[in-house]
């Protein structure tokens, strides 16, 4: 299946997930999606729930506090509003891990463009911030007092914006190269360029070529 | 002020990606014109600062969180357009990659904050540059943290309305607005402040490397 598969095929199990209010359901479909996400389904379900733990222990806190205290418990709808969550989150983190955004993306160039971009920016931030975070530390052999690491962090976001502003320049140079920012709206329809016959053309045929014999 | 996934009920999310699709392809009628190799950098430079922003976050009671968003330096850099194009995509990556957020509360995230919050950024400036620079970007960074703020307490409080059993056990979101307004709005009032001196901060540095005319 192509990576814009998967992406409709991601969406049409969220919506079809929101439209499920049984809790055995969505244990039936969370236990199939692990079923189905082969050896990774273990490391998928840790983020997931990791990344779900707060909110939801928040709200069900919240809502166990609230509910009990106006006589309207319901574990039912406990268990519901988590799998749900769970599992939402499961499948975005599966589709991630088994599809590459940018391929999924490209059915639409402005996107594929704006996703490449961004996520570029993002990976470089990330690498930037991590190399700073140990340089300080290893530069600090005792914990820095509060005004160092004051700082230090002004000096680190006044520098990041700087490296990113020049990637970035840089990246948008390559691609004003390469014709990313001509406009042609406007002008006539131009003919095909006559494109000039190669001198030579290596030999593409489905058999093998023959093994070279000395003459 | 992430919304997360699965709090939205269908008649929810679904009309507001209607609406959310209308607004991104207004915003990005004309991107190709508005793009060039200067404001390209910038763009994806803030654009990465609004996400990395947006990924501290802490938990609130009334079912979002609450973090620095960083949209008022986007909407008051770029504009309206590119900065709710730009916020919609730091909020589906944010919510691919890390979960924060989600893809059934996208287009109401994406509404929220980046077109409500960057039209709420750029006419406070208007409004109020012509007192004083500073000031004007401040209250344009509190206000453009504080009506997301008040859109997303709407969105999430009238869940247990919209959406609910017959004896009366909510689908999707419990609490009502009675809760969400004070428990999102009051925090954000505070966190609007935090981002108001963050962007004048990143005002001041992109005034000093001639970024802006202002």
């Amino acid at each position: 299946m192509k990576a814009t598969h998967w992406l409709f095929a991601y969406l049409a199990a969220v919506v079809a997930v929101t439209l499920l209010h049984e809790p055995w359901l969505l244990a039936g479909f969370l236990a199939a999606a692990l079923a189905a996400s082969g050896a990774a389904r273990w490391r998928i379900l840790r983020r997931a729930v990791l990344a779900v733990l707060t909110f939801n222990l928040t709200v069900s806190l919240g809502y166990a506090a609230v509910s009990l205290w106006q006589g309207r418990f319901s574990a039912a709808y406990l268990l519901l509003v988590n799998l749900r969550v769970l599992l939402l989150v499961y499948l975005g983190f599966w589709f991630v891990a088994r599809v590459n955004l940018l391929e999924a993306c490209r059915f639409s160039p402005s996107l594929s463009f704006v996703v490449t971009l961004a996520a570029g920016q993002i990976e470089a931030f990330s690498r930037a911030l991590r190399d700073f975070r140990l340089a300080f530390v290893s530069r600090n052999a005792a914990a820095p007092a509060l005004a160092a690491r004051a700082r230090h962090a002004a000096a680190q976001a006044g520098h990041l914006l700087d490296k990113s502003v020049c990637m970035a320049a840089e990246t948008a140079l390559a691609m004003r190269s390469r014709g990313c920012f001509d406009d042609y709206t406007g002008l006539p329809p131009q003919h095909a360029v006559p494109q000039p016959v190669p001198l030579w053309r290596p030999h593409r045929s489905g058999a093998a070529p023959a093994a070279y014999k000395k003459p | 002020m992430h919304i997360p996934d699965g709090f939205l009920s269908p008649q929810t999310y679904l009309p507001a990606y209607a609406a959310a699709g209308i607004a991104w392809a207004w915003a990005a009628r004309g991107l190709q014109r508005t793009l060039d190799e200067e404001t390209v950098p910038r763009l994806a430079a803030m654009t990465a600062l609004a996400y990395g922003l947006g990924l501290v976050m802490v938990p609130i009671p009334g079912g979002t969180s609450g973090h620095a968003l960083g949209v008022a330096m986007l909407a008051l850099l770029f504009g309206v357009r590119l900065s709710f194009l730009a916020y919609s995509l730091v909020l589906l990556l944010q919510s691919l990659l890390f979960g924060a957020g989600g893809i059934t509360a996208l287009a109401v995230n994406a509404l929220a904050m980046g077109l409500a919050g960057s039209v709420a950024a750029v006419l406070a400036f208007r409004g109020l540059r012509r007192l004083n620079e500073t000031a004007a970007v401040a209250i344009a960074a509190w206000a453009s943290v504080v009506l997301p703020g008040l859109l997303v307490a709407l969105a999430l409080g009238v869940q247990p309305l919209i959406a609910h059993k017959e004896d009366g056990t909510p689908l999707f979101f419990p609490f009502g607005l009675s809760i969400t307004l004070p428990a999102v709005l009051i925090p954000h009032v505070f966190i609007g402040a935090g981002e108001a001196v963050l962007t004048v901060l990143v005002w001041r540095f992109a005034q000093a490397r001639k970024w802006c005319a202002g």
